[in-house]
C-alpha cells in the first residue's frame, strides 16, 4: 500500500467524528428558510442590515437552480438536509475528541506532515491535539508572536480579523463594500454563502500602507470552525498593498461536505492585493467515496487605476473543485494575473480556471493554468477573457498546459475569449501531453527512481507557478505534489 | 430550465409525413415540439442569437422559380450541379460520371432514408443543442442521395448550389447524404447564394460516411446575400485511412452558422478542417465544429481566421475530443483573428477533451489588431498607410485561401476577397 493510500485512509477515519450527527444544542436543526437565516443572524448578534441582506440574498437563492455546466459529476445535494449553523465547540468538546498529544497521534499522519516539511508547532495543531495552542504557547510562544502580529498590524493601521468582529467593530466598512464585488445573487453558491455565510476573515488595509506581513490564516486564533460558508472580504485603498495567504499543505479534517465560500477583493488607486491559496482538503478515498465539494466563487475588483490583483492557487484536494478566481479590470492600465496548479488523482473532479474582464483601457492579465490527471481524475480548465468595448489597447496572455499521468483520467480545456475592440491583442495557447518517455530515460539513466523522475517533471511543469508563490509555501507545495501523486507511476 | 417551445408558426408548418422514416420523425417531432429552437443559455448557442428566425414567419416555398440561375460562376471544370432553389431540390442530372449514382430523398428506398437520418457521432434528440438537426429531421422532405462507388475516382467536382429566398420569405430543411465505397475519392462544393431580396431561412444537414481509405473534400463557399440566414450541420464519419477535408468560406449572408461533426473513427483516418469567415456591416458568421478521435492513431489539424469589420461578429467553437483508449492521437488546432473595427466582435472557444494519454494536442487563439511592426516596415518602404493595411489584411486571409485544393478557385476567391477589401473604407489608424 502507497504512503497516499494509508494516509487517506487516516484521513478517512478521522472523519468517523464529522458526518454523524451528534444532537448538539448550538446546531440549528437541518433545513432552510428565512427563519434559519434569521436564527443565524441572531445567534451572531448582527446589525440590522446584515439580516436584510442575507434575507434578500436568501430570497434570490431560492429563485436559482443549481448550475449544470460544469465538467463535474456528483449526486444531488439535498440543501434541506444540511445544518446551516454549528456554534463553535466549547474547548471541553474539542478536548473529549482530541488527542492527548502528539504521540497519541497516527505516526502515518505525522509521517507526512515530516514530508510537507510542517514545522513541528504547527503539527499539533493540525493533528487537532488537546491544548494545541498552549502546548505550542509553551513552546514556541505563538501566543505571544500572535500578539506581537497583532500589535504591528495596529500599528500600521491595518485591520485583521475575523468577518463577524469586522460586522461589530467596523459596519461602515462593511456595508460600504460586502456584496460590491461578487452581489448577492451572482451565482447558486455565491447567493447560498451570502444567506448563511457563518464566518471569515476581514482585512482593511488603509491608504498608503504597505502591509508589514504576509498575512496567514494561520495566525488567526479564531479560524478553527469558520464552517463551510466562509465568507472573505480584502479592501485595499489607495496605494495599499496586501499579500494573503489562504489554507495549508496538510491534510485538513473537516467536518462539512459541501464547501460554498466567497472571497471578494477591491484594490482601489494603485493598490496591490496577492492572494494566494493551498487547498488540500479530504479527496475521497481511492474509490472516490467521500471527500469535500469544494464550491467556491472568488473575485476581485481592480477598482482604482494601476491597481493589481494577484491570484495563486495550488489545488491538490477535495472530491470536487469549482473555482474561477477572476478579476475585473476596471481601472485604467491595472493588472490582473491568475497562476495555477490543479492536481487530481483517484476519482477527484476539478472544474476551475478564471475570468479576466477588461474594461479599463491598457488593461493587461496574465493567466497560467497548469492541470495535473493522474489515476481516474477529471481535471479542466474553464477560463473567460473578456475584452470590452471600453477597453482600449487590452492585453490577455494565456497559458494553460495538461499533463496526464495514465490512461484513464482526463484533462479538458474550455476557454473562452470574447473580443470587442479593435485594439485588444489576445492569445490563447493550450497544450495536452502526457510526460515524455524520453524525458523519463533520461532521468532514469541518471539513476533516479521513477517515481522521483516523475516528480521532478512534473515540478519542472509546475514551475511558472510555483514562482509566484510565497517562498515557505512554494516549498511545501513541491511536497505537496509529491505526495499527492504517490502511487500514479510505476 | 422552462422552454418556450416552438414558435407557433414553425408548430404548424410540421409536416405530416416527412422523409425520415416514420418512427425516426415522430420522435423527431415530438421532441422539437418540446425543447423548441436552441435559446442564448444553452452552451453551444450562448453567442448565436436565434431571435431573427424566432420571429420570422417563415413559410414553406410555393414551389416556383425553377429557372433561377445564380448570379456567380465559379471557375470550375465540368461541373456536376444539384440544384436547391428555396430547399427545392430540382432534379438529377442526365449525365452521371461513372461510379457516381444521385437519387431525390423522396424516391430513395427505406434503407437509404434510415441512413440519411441516423449520422454519426449522433446528435441527442434531447438536447436543446442539437434542437435544429431534429428540427431538421421533423421536418426535411427534400434532399438528395449522392453515392460514389468503391475505387471510383470522381474528377468532376459535384455542386450543390443553394439557391435562397428565390421567392418570398422562405425557410427549408433539406437533407444530404453522401456516400464513398472504399477508396473512392470526391469532391464536394456547397455553392451557397441568396437570389432575392426577401429574408430565407434554409436550416440543411449534410450527413457523410466516408469508406476505409476513401476521401472527400468538401468545400462551402458562402457567397452573395444579406438577407440570408442559414443554420447548417454537417457529419462526417471516417473509417480506417479515410480522409476528410473541409475548407468553409463565409463572405455573405446575415446570420450563418455552420456545425461540423467529424467522427475519426478508424486508425489512420485524418481530417483538416479550414475555415475563412469575414463578417463585415451587421453579419453574424459562425462556425462549431467538433472532432473526435474515436481510433487510435488518428490526426486532425485545423485552422480557422476570422476577419471582423464594421459591426459584424465572428464566432469560432473547436472541440477536439479523444477518447479512452484513442492513443498515439495528434491534433492541432489554431485560431486567428483580426478586428478592424470597434464595433466588430470576436467570441472564441477553442476546447480539449481527452480522455488517453498518449496524445500530443495543443491549440492557439489569437485575437488582435494589425501587426504594427508589419505596417511600420511598409510604411518605410514607402507603401501607403491604408495599402500597407489592405496588404497585411488580404496576406492574413490569404494563407487560409492557398489551402483550397482546386489552383482556379484559389485565384478566383483570392480576387473576391480583395475586392471586398477594396470596398472598404480604411479608417485612419490613429497610433500607427
Amino acid at each position: 500500500m502507497t504512503e497516499t493510500q494509508e494516509l487517506e485512509q487516516l484521513v478517512k477515519r478521522e472523519y468517523k467524528y464529522g458526518f454523524t450527527t451528534d444532537i448538539e444544542q448550538e446546531i440549528i436543526p437541518p433545513g432552510l428558510d428565512e427563519d434559519v437565516v434569521r436564527m443565524i443572524s441572531a445567534k451572531k448578534k448582527e446589525p440590522e442590515f446584515m439580516l436584510e441582506w442575507r434575507l434578500s440574498a436568501f430570497r434570490h437563492w431560492q429563485t436559482m437552480t443549481e448550475p449544470e455546466w460544469a465538467h463535474v459529476h456528483y449526486p444531488r445535494i439535498d440543501y434541506q438536509a444540511l445544518s446551516y449553523y454549528a456554534a463553535p465547540k466549547s474547548q471541553e468538546e474539542l478536548d473529549a475528541e482530541a488527542p492527548e498529544s502528539l504521540d497519541d497521534v497516527d505516526p502515518k499522519l505525522l509521517e507526512t506532515y515530516e514530508k510537507l516539511g510542517i514545522p513541528l508547532h504547527e503539527r499539533a495543531a493540525l493533528a487537532g491535539v488537546k491544548g494545541a495552542n498552549v502546548a505550542v504557547d509553551a513552546v514556541f510562544d505563538s501566543v505571544s508572536v500572535t500578539t506581537t502580529f497583532k500589535e504591528k498590524l495596529a500599528e500600521a493601521g491595518v485591520i485583521f480579523c475575523s468577518f463577524s468582529e469586522a460586522v461589530e467593530n467596523h459596519p461602515e466598512l462593511v456595508k460600504k463594500y460586502l456584496g460590491t464585488v461578487v452581489p448577492q445573487g451572482d451565482n447558486f453558491f455565491a447567493a447560498l454563502n451570502s444567506a448563511v455565510f457563518s464566518d471569515g476573515s476581514f482585512v482593511y488595509v488603509p491608504k498608503g500602507v504597505k502591509c508589514p506581513m504576509e498575512l496567514s490564516t494561520y495566525f488567526r486564533i479564531n479560524a478553527k470552525n469558520t464552517g463551510q460558508f466562509e465568507r472573505t472580504l480584502i479592501i485595499a485603498e489607495e496605494g495599499a498593498s496586501v499579500s494573503y495567504l489562504e489554507g495549508c499543505t496538510a491534510p485538513q479534517r473537516d467536518e462539512n461536505q459541501l464547501h460554498a465560500a466567497v472571497v471578494e477583493l477591491v484594490a482601489l488607486d494603485d493598490a496591490e492585493i496577492k492572494y494566494s491559496t493551498v487547498q488540500n482538503w479530504y479527496p475521497g478515498d481511492e474509490e472516490g467515496k467521500g471527500g469535500i465539494y469544494n464550491f467556491v466563487t472568488k473575485r476581485g475588483e481592480c477598482r482604482g487605476d494601476r491597481s493589481k490583483i494577484t491570484w495563486t492557487q495550488v489545488e491538490a484536494g477535495s472530491a470536487i473543485t469549482w473555482k474561477y478566481p477572476s478579476c475585473v479590470l476596471k481601472g485604467d492600465d491595472s493588472v490582473g494575473e491568475f497562476y495555477s496548479v490543479a492536481v487530481g488523482n483517484n476519482y477527484q473532479q476539478i472544474d476551475s480556471g478564471t475570468k479576466m474582464i477588461h474594461l479599463g483601457k491598457r488593461t493587461r492579465s496574465t493567466i497560467v493554468s497548469k492541470g495535473i490527471s493522474a489515476g481516474h481524475a477529471e481535471n479542466a480548465y474553464r477560463g473567460l477573457v473578456h475584452i470590452g468595448k471600453t477597453a482600449t489597447d487590452a492585453r490577455n496572455f494565456t497559458q494553460c498546459d495538461s499533463l496526464l499521468i495514465g490512461d484513464r483520467c482526463g484533462a479538458h480545456t474550455f476557454p473562452y475569449i470574447e473580443a470587442k475592440n479593435a485594439s485588444a491583442q489576445v492569445e490563447h495557447e493550450a497544450t495536452t501531453s502526457k510526460v515524455s518517455d524520453d524525458q523519463m530515460f533520461y532521468l532514469r539513466s541518471r539513476g533516479l527512481s521513477e517515481e522521483d523522475a516523475m516528480n521532478m517533471v512534473v515540478s519542472g511543469f509546475c514551475k511558472d507557478v510555483f514562482n509566484e508563490l510565497p517562498m515557505e509555501f512554494a516549498v511545501e507545495a513541491q511536497a505537496l505534489l509529491a505526495v499527492s501523486l504517490e502511487g500514479s507511476v510505476g | 430550465m422552462n422552454r418556450t417551445g416552438l414558435p407557433d408558426w414553425l408548430s404548424d408548418a410540421l409536416p405530416e409525413r416527412a422523409a425520415a422514416p416514420t418512427e425516426i420523425a415522430e420522435a423527431a417531432r415530438h421532441q422539437v415540439e418540446t425543447i423548441g429552437l436552441p435559446g442564448l443559455r444553452d452552451e453551444e448557442w450562448r453567442w448565436t442569437n436565434l431571435r431573427a428566425i424566432q420571429r420570422g414567419r417563415f413559410h414553406a416555398p410555393s414551389g416556383v422559380g425553377a429557372d433561377v440561375e445564380p448570379s456567380t460562376r465559379l471557375p470550375l471544370d465540368n461541373p456536376l450541379r444539384l440544384r436547391f432553389v428555396d430547399g427545392a431540390f430540382q432534379g438529377v442530372p442526365d449525365d452521371l460520371p461513372e461510379g457516381v449514382a444521385i437519387t431525390a430523398l423522396a424516391d430513395a428506398d427505406e434503407a437509404t432514408r434510415a441512413a440519411a437520418f441516423s449520422p454519426k457521432p449522433a446528435p441527442s434528440v434531447e438536447n436543446p443543442n442539437d434542437a435544429l438537426v431534429t428540427l431538421n429531421t421533423a421536418m426535411a422532405r427534400e434532399g438528395v442521395v449522392v453515392d460514389v462507388a468503391a475505387n471510383a475516382i470522381v474528377e468532376r467536382p459535384i455542386v450543390i448550389e443553394w439557391l435562397d429566398g428565390a421567392t418570398e420569405s422562405t425557410m427549408s430543411h433539406p437533407r444530404v447524404l453522401i456516400r464513398l465505397g472504399e477508396s473512392a475519392s470526391a469532391t464536394l462544393i456547397e455553392h451557397v447564394e441568396t437570389v432575392g431580396e426577401k429574408p430565407a431561412w434554409r436550416n440543411s444537414v449534410i450527413v457523410s460516411s466516408i469508406a476505409a481509405n476513401a476521401a472527400l473534400t468538401h468545400i462551402a463557399l458562402g457567397l452573395d446575400g444579406e438577407s440570408r440566414l442559414s443554420t447548417t450541420r454537417t457529419f462526417a464519419a471516417l473509417e480506417r485511412d479515410a480522409r476528410y477535408h473541409s475548407h468553409n468560406v463565409q463572405l455573405g449572408g446575415r446570420m450563418i452558422r455552420r456545425e461540423y461533426d467529424v467522427h475519426v473513427g478508424g486508425t489512420g483516418a485524418h481530417t483538416d478542417l479550414i475555415g475563412l469567415m469575414m463578417p463585415h456591416g451587421k453579419q453574424l458568421l459562425d462556425t462549431h465544429t467538433r472532432i473526435t478521435h474515436a481510433a487510435a492513431d488518428t490526426t486532425s489539424n485545423e485552422h480557422y481566421r476570422t476577419i471582423a469589420d464594421d459591426a459584424g461578429r465572428g464566432v469560432f467553437k473547436g472541440r477536439i475530443l479523444i477518447e479512452q483508449d484513442a492513443q498515439r492521437i495528434e491534433a492541432y488546432q489554431s485560431s486567428n483573428n483580426l478586428i478592424l473595427s470597434d464595433d466588430a466582435e470576436i467570441d472564441a472557444k477553442p476546447e480539449l477533451e481527452i480522455y488517453a494519454d498518449d496524445v500530443s494536442c495543443s491549440h492557439g487563439a489569437t485575437i488582435g489588431r494589425l501587426d504594427q511592426e508589419a505596417l511600420f516596415y511598409l510604411r518605410t518602404r514607402g507603401i501607403a498607410l491604408d495599402e500597407a493595411r489592405g496588404l497585411l489584411i488580404a496576406g492574413f486571409a490569404q494563407e487560409v485561401i492557398d489551402e483550397l485544393p482546386i489552383p482556379a478557385l484559389r485565384d478566383w476567391l483570392t480576387t473576391r476577397v480583395e475586392q471586398r477589401l477594396n470596398d472598404r473604407s480604411l479608417p485612419v489608424d490613429s497610433d500607427a
